[in-house]
């Protein structure tokens, strides 16, 4: 008997483990994205932000062997206890031109939880809830659904989001 | 042209980069690795000691062109950097497979058994028009821990 997989939905997660004196700067990091968000423009290249960047493709190309080229970036800011709607990074209508992969990488974040929506054949509408914490990403299809919430009651949450597509 | 691989923590190579000569020479013009890693530091993101030179043309601690050999393997994503034996080591084939550090290659517990003069008689094409009716050779069982006789004509 022999099994054959057509397609997976898998999460990667993990920490971004830099080397010692060139740990991603959190302050720098979060500076652009409330740039970009009180200015309502596009977020700017930064260093900092390349060094996360070229770390994830480095790594997922190291280990799984995927090959990943940037789609888009931006930052948000979540207030205390905001729950996100149900977000998704795909365009249906433009599929040649959606991404493969949504990253979301905690920049300063506490208590902050990702829940991702997947079908899983018949069972429809499951959930995989995952906390987000500082300097971790998780990256998962972009077809999937997925929300973010800020847990607690004092402090803004602020994620770097990254798409990718895989060639 | 000088290669350089990028390494992370583990020592796992994540990239390989070739930099122009001008990038990593000395002010008396000498090639140096110091130069070069410096170089790519400054204009790669990632610190100078995490870049290890590595030689385009060393493959098993041999210089494909009579050369002498440059830390025992030209790097590649994947490749291990062993600091201690100045080696750049490729995947490990299999879990029993052991490290030999004169030929910069991993090696079975077992020696590959040669193929007899039959065997090796009928892997070799008659003439040029002629396939040959074999093609024996030894494949490495980690189940059983020896080598399996396999013909892939077969």
């Amino acid at each position: 008997m022999q099994k054959k997989v057509l397609s997976e939905q898998a999460l990667y997660f993990g920490d971004v483990k830099m080397p010692k004196h060139w740990e991603i700067d959190s302050n720098d990091l979060s500076g652009y994205i409330l740039q970009s968000n009180i200015r309502n423009s596009e977020f700017l290249f930064s260093k900092t932000w390349d060094k996360l960047n070229t770390y994830i493709r480095e790594h997922i190309n190291l280990k799984y062997k995927i090959s990943l080229v940037n789609k888009n970036t931006w930052g948000n800011i979540y207030k205390p206890t905001e729950t996100t709607i149900p977000l998704k990074n795909i365009n249906p209508i433009d599929l040649r031109n959606s991404p493969d992969f949504t990253l979301l990488y905690g920049v300063k974040v506490e208590d902050c939880t990702i829940r991702i929506y997947y079908e899983d054949n018949r069972r429809k509408g499951r959930s995989w809830d995952m906390p987000l914490i500082n300097n971790q990403f998780i990256m998962f299809p972009s077809t999937n659904m997925y929300i973010i919430k800020n847990n607690q009651k004092d402090s803004l949450n602020f994620v770097q989001t990254i798409t990718y597509e895989y060639i | 042209m000088a290669s350089f691989a990028k390494i992370n923590d583990d020592n796992e190579v994540l990239a390989v980069l070739t930099l122009d000569n001008e990038n990593c020479v000395n002010s008396e013009g000498v090639e140096t690795e110091s130069v070069g890693q410096q170089w790519l530091e400054t204009h790669n993101n990632w610190p100078a000691d995490k870049w290890i030179q590595t030689s385009y043309n060393t493959i098993n601690n041999t210089h494909t062109l009579g050369g002498t050999a440059f830390r025992g393997n030209y790097a590649s994503i994947g490749f291990t950097w062993d600091s201690s034996n100045n080696i750049f080591w490729p995947p490990k084939p299999y879990p029993s497979w052991v490290k030999n550090t004169t030929t910069a290659s991993w090696e079975a517990p077992v020696a590959k058994p040669a193929l007899t003069a039959e065997q090796n008689a009928q892997n070799t094409k008659p003439d040029a028009a002629t396939p040959s009716t074999h093609m024996w050779g030894y494949d490495w069982n980690e189940d059983t821990q020896s080598w399996d006789l396999t013909d892939t004509y077969a």
